[in-house]
């Protein structure tokens, strides 16, 4: 028996040290979970004789979190509003558009926007919004007027999934009461803490994750905060839910493909970039992960055939009242993040 | 009685670098404001003030509450599971502790997502409920939920250490026991528990300490409203970004706990 | 009366495994479900295994989990286990200092350990990967083998060893076959653990891992947003194969002994 065990160890040792050495250019790519095609990725390695180092990410904040540490990646693919923190402390460098021959493809409401304004440093990947998910069996049509104001009606009491994250609760209540979702004004930052209160006290919602899709798939409830990309997909599961974006104004994201700093094999990451928004990759890609292309012809195209009738994977395009998160100040988020324990734990 | 005495230094060294090292920079960041740099610290005690605010005082309660109680359930649980696998020959007991440790070895998500499966209102065992001619019971993000999970994934932290204490028990104290006229029950309390105090010690601290500082299953099955310290703090460091408030409250918390494991390890003494 | 509470043992056994299975037969059930959903069953497939092979991903996730747990829990094992035996030899002060000590990796939420690491390791300028969670690991493992083996030895009765070394062993053979023996329990139940805490963990693994090194738990938690079955057919084989071994090891000496008394019966 100890003789087993001293050789399964000498064995494990061996082949945890030998297991390196290639010579292969590398490329470091850093994503959201679950966010790409992975047969892209081989696809691209064998195109190009290369080797892409492949990591992931739970959350924007995390992937700050290592990447502030000291972790060098190549290409990072973050939210909006990651993206102008990146560029505001100093960690990207610019994309050289003439080596993108695919560039013209990008649809072109998605740029130029606040984050990136000359379009310098980003090509965008998925966009979309967030909004309420219901299903039409219980939620009356005439209901949706309200708004926002649905995610208050004591009717659907017991009834409701909120997203458990402070920016995205916050940013309903402000366009609830007609706010700016960038605000810094504390006056108006605490009418949504008490707007957030009242709905906790009037239909005790459930404040969930990532799990609110399989939930949602099951029908455990019929209302709940989604991402769009999200909602096309528990849609093309469960046929009773639609997917509504109310009037007064919604969150509007995309999320983009950047060059970081640390990037040496420039040439490499800027055929990445261009693989993954070329219309046959970009469509793969869209498919498997059901979030909405950056792509014209791939979006047009998805519009009509495999998303026929999911208006959740046709989000609304530069609505008057929609806006992008804006990168948000220390002091501000504090602030958001303790009114935001008050209003789950008090 | 010296020859053992060196043993203990590459543990010192090796503490040294990944324990006390890390903890002195969580010190240096509990007690400095964000924007500090090197040559000019500025120590404060505004992170620790903070906590006083009622609501991280609630989030603090419940987290305590949350912990007894998992230690209360698994200890009567995993005390009388220990005891029954401590009466089969060696072998058996040694593989029905691997068969308990085996179902950790699967993923804790994945774990807590059966979970889910099993208590929610559409889920397996409501269908089973409608099946039976049942009227159907919300077990989602109650508390009820919470304990099936915290006692779950818990559960065997508490009986190895039990077993352990109970495996190696020399039978002639409960056969003298026996002889000298005393009843099963009293055996039990006044011999066998007694002598497997230090397991049971052991199971509670370990028990305590991990169900403090959890969440994620709290927040699964119980939702977003389970605001508990290791949410509290993981949302420091990773979300918002203070990692000075965060450290301060961790801080706390390692303080508490240290205080409460020397006074279970009072009564431990005192009961010997 | 007897029988009555052997009755009862066994059901209360019967009915603990029950609890600590259900999750885990729930997981492997859906591992053959034909839709993404790990709550609704849609139909029989084998699709998920099909695509646990595929994942380049999922396989070298396999191998640095479980590579990373048996070096951690060796390495941690040997290096609790003697510091175990020696604190007994200790003054108090230095015995509980060392123990609080090695309670605070227990008792930190995890995101305090992985970030004291992270930062750690960026300090010492080591390059992240493979050797940074193998660190790690043994860092957070070595506690619980620690926590487990010094109640054993502390209720070991010095005097023995001292009596071997009296009788001629040198220090080494009276640890190895003395003291070991008499806590072998203790080190075995701190095998299960620290094996148990490195599989599974997920939060110090992330911060301290780089260069795409990635174990089956990160890949999990990444997968939150659309987590799949393959994860669960994956599930479904680590199960497998440790019933299989389980079972291996259980019924070979049985089926020796069984051959052994055939023969001598023929004899």
């Amino acid at each position: 028996m100890k003789k087993i065990i001293s050789l399964i160890l000498c064995l494990v040792l061996v082949c945890a040290i030998s297991g390196c050495g290639e010579a292969k250019p590398v490329l470091k790519v850093y994503n959201a979970g679950e966010y790409i095609d992975t047969s892209l990725l081989s696809a691209f390695e064998k195109e190009n004789g290369c080797k892409v180092v492949y990591e992931t990410f739970d959350s924007n904040e995390s992937m700050y979190t290592k990447v502030m540490s000291g972790e060098q990646y190549d290409i990072i693919i973050p939210s909006d509003y990651m993206i102008e923190r990146l560029l505001k402390e100093g960690y990207l460098q610019e994309i050289d558009k003439a080596k993108l021959t695919n560039y013209d493809g990008i649809i072109p409401t998605l740029l130029s926007q606040p984050f990136d304004e000359e379009n310098k440093y980003t090509v965008p990947y998925f966009w979309g919004s967030v909004g309420i998910l219901y299903d039409k069996t219980v939620v009356d049509e005439e209901d949706l007027e309200a708004g926002w104001e649905l995610l208050r009606s004591p009717k659907y009491k017991d009834d409701i999934y909120m997203y458990d994250s402070e920016r995205d609760s916050f940013m309903i209540a402000l366009k609830a009461l007609g706010y700016s979702l960038n605000t810094a004004d504390r006056d108006e930052l605490d009418a949504a803490y008490d707007w957030l209160v009242k709905q906790r006290d009037a239909v005790n919602p459930i404040y969930v994750g990532d799990e609110v899709i399989d939930s949602m798939v099951s029908g455990n409830k019929s209302i709940a905060i989604v991402y769009s990309g999200d909602a096309a997909y528990i849609m093309s599961e469960n046929e009773n839910l639609r997917y509504f974006e109310p009037d007064e104004g919604t969150n509007a994201w995309i999320d983009a493909m950047v060059l970081t700093k640390d990037c040496q094999n420039t040439e490499l990451a800027h055929k990445f970039i261009d693989f993954m928004i070329s219309p046959q990759n970009a469509m793969k890609n869209s498919e498997t992960v059901g979030y909405t292309s950056s792509v014209m012809s791939v979006f047009e195209e998805l519009k009509e055939t495999v998303y026929s009738g999911n208006s959740a994977y046709n989000p609304r395009q530069n609505g008057e009242n929609d806006e992008f998160f804006r990168y948000q100040d220390t002091e501000t988020k504090k602030y958001c993040a303790e009114l935001w324990t008050k209003v789950k734990a008090q | 009685m010296k020859y053992f005495k060196k043993l203990v230094r590459p543990y010192i060294a090796w503490s040294a670098v990944v324990i006390i090292i890390p903890l002195i920079m969580m010190l240096l960041y509990a007690f400095t404001n964000s924007g500090n740099s090197l040559l000019n610290i500025q120590f404060t005690f505004e992170n620790f003030k903070r906590f006083a605010e009622p609501v991280y005082l609630n989030v603090f309660l419940k987290s305590l509450k949350l912990g007894l109680l998992t230690v209360a359930i698994c200890l009567v649980l995993g005390y009388a599971l220990a005891y029954i696998i401590a009466q089969f020959k060696e072998s058996t007991q040694n593989v029905l502790i691997l068969l308990v440790t085996v179902p950790m070895w699967i993923n804790m998500l994945l774990r807590t997502y059966a979970w889910i499966s099993i208590l929610s209102d559409n889920g397996l065992l409501n269908a089973l409920l409608s099946k039976l001619g049942l009227e159907p019971v919300s077990m989602m993000y109650t508390d009820f939920a919470v304990m099936i999970g915290q006692v779950c994934d818990f559960l065997p932290f508490m009986i190895i250490p039990i077993h352990t204490s109970l495996s190696k028990m020399d039978k002639s104290f409960i056969e003298a026991s026996y002889d000298l006229g005393a009843n099963p029950v009293q055996t039990f309390f006044k011999v066998v528990f007694k002598l497997s105090i230090p397991g049971v010690l052991n199971g509670v601290i370990m028990v305590f300490l991990l169900s403090i500082s959890t969440f994620v299953i709290p927040k699964l099955l119980g939702g977003g409203q389970y605001v508990l310290m290791g949410n509290l703090i993981e949302s420091q460091f990773v979300s918002v970004g203070d990692w000075n408030f965060g450290s301060a409250i961790s801080i706390i918390l390692a303080v508490i706990i240290l205080f409460a494991i020397r006074w279970m390890k009072k009564v431990d003494a005192a009961d010997n | 009366m007897k029988r009555l509470a052997k009755i009862s043992m066994g059901v209360y056994v019967a009915l603990c495994f029950a609890f600590f299975y259900l999750p885990i037969f729930i997981t492997m059930i859906f591992s053959f479900n034909s839709s993404k959903s790990l709550t609704k069953f849609t139909g029989f497939s084998f699709k998920w295994y099909q695509e646990l092979i595929e994942n380049q991903e999922i396989m070298s996730a396999v191998w640095v989990s479980v590579s990373i747990a048996i070096l951690a829990t060796a390495i941690s094992t040997v290096l609790g286990t003697i510091t175990a035996i020696g604190l007994t030899r200790h003054r108090k002060l230095v015995k509980e200092w060392i123990l609080n000590v090695n309670n605070i990796p227990i008792m930190n939420p995890e995101i305090v350990t992985a970030i004291g690491l992270m930062l750690l390791f960026t300090a010492m300028k080591i390059d992240k990967g493979y050797v940074t969670m193998l660190l790690a690991h043994i860092s957070f493992c070595t506690p619980y083998v620690i926590t487990s083996v010094y109640p054993k030895v502390r209720s070991l009765d010095n005097n023995i060893a001292n009596a071997a070394m009296d009788l001629g062993a040198t220090p080494w053979q009276a640890l190895r076959k003395v003291i070991i023996p008499m806590i072998k329990p203790g080190i075995y139940a701190g095998v299960l653990l620290a094996f148990t805490m490195s599989f599974d963990d997920f939060v110090i693994s992330y911060f301290v891992s780089g260069n795409g090194v990635m174990n089956i738990s990160m890949i999990v938690y990444n997968m939150t947003k659309r987590t799949n079955p393959t994860i669960n057919a994956l599930s479904t084989i680590v199960i497998l194969v440790i019933f299989i071994a389980v079972a291996v090891v259980n019924i070979i000496p049985i089926l020796k002994r069984k051959k052994v008394t055939v023969n001598e019966k023929n004899n």
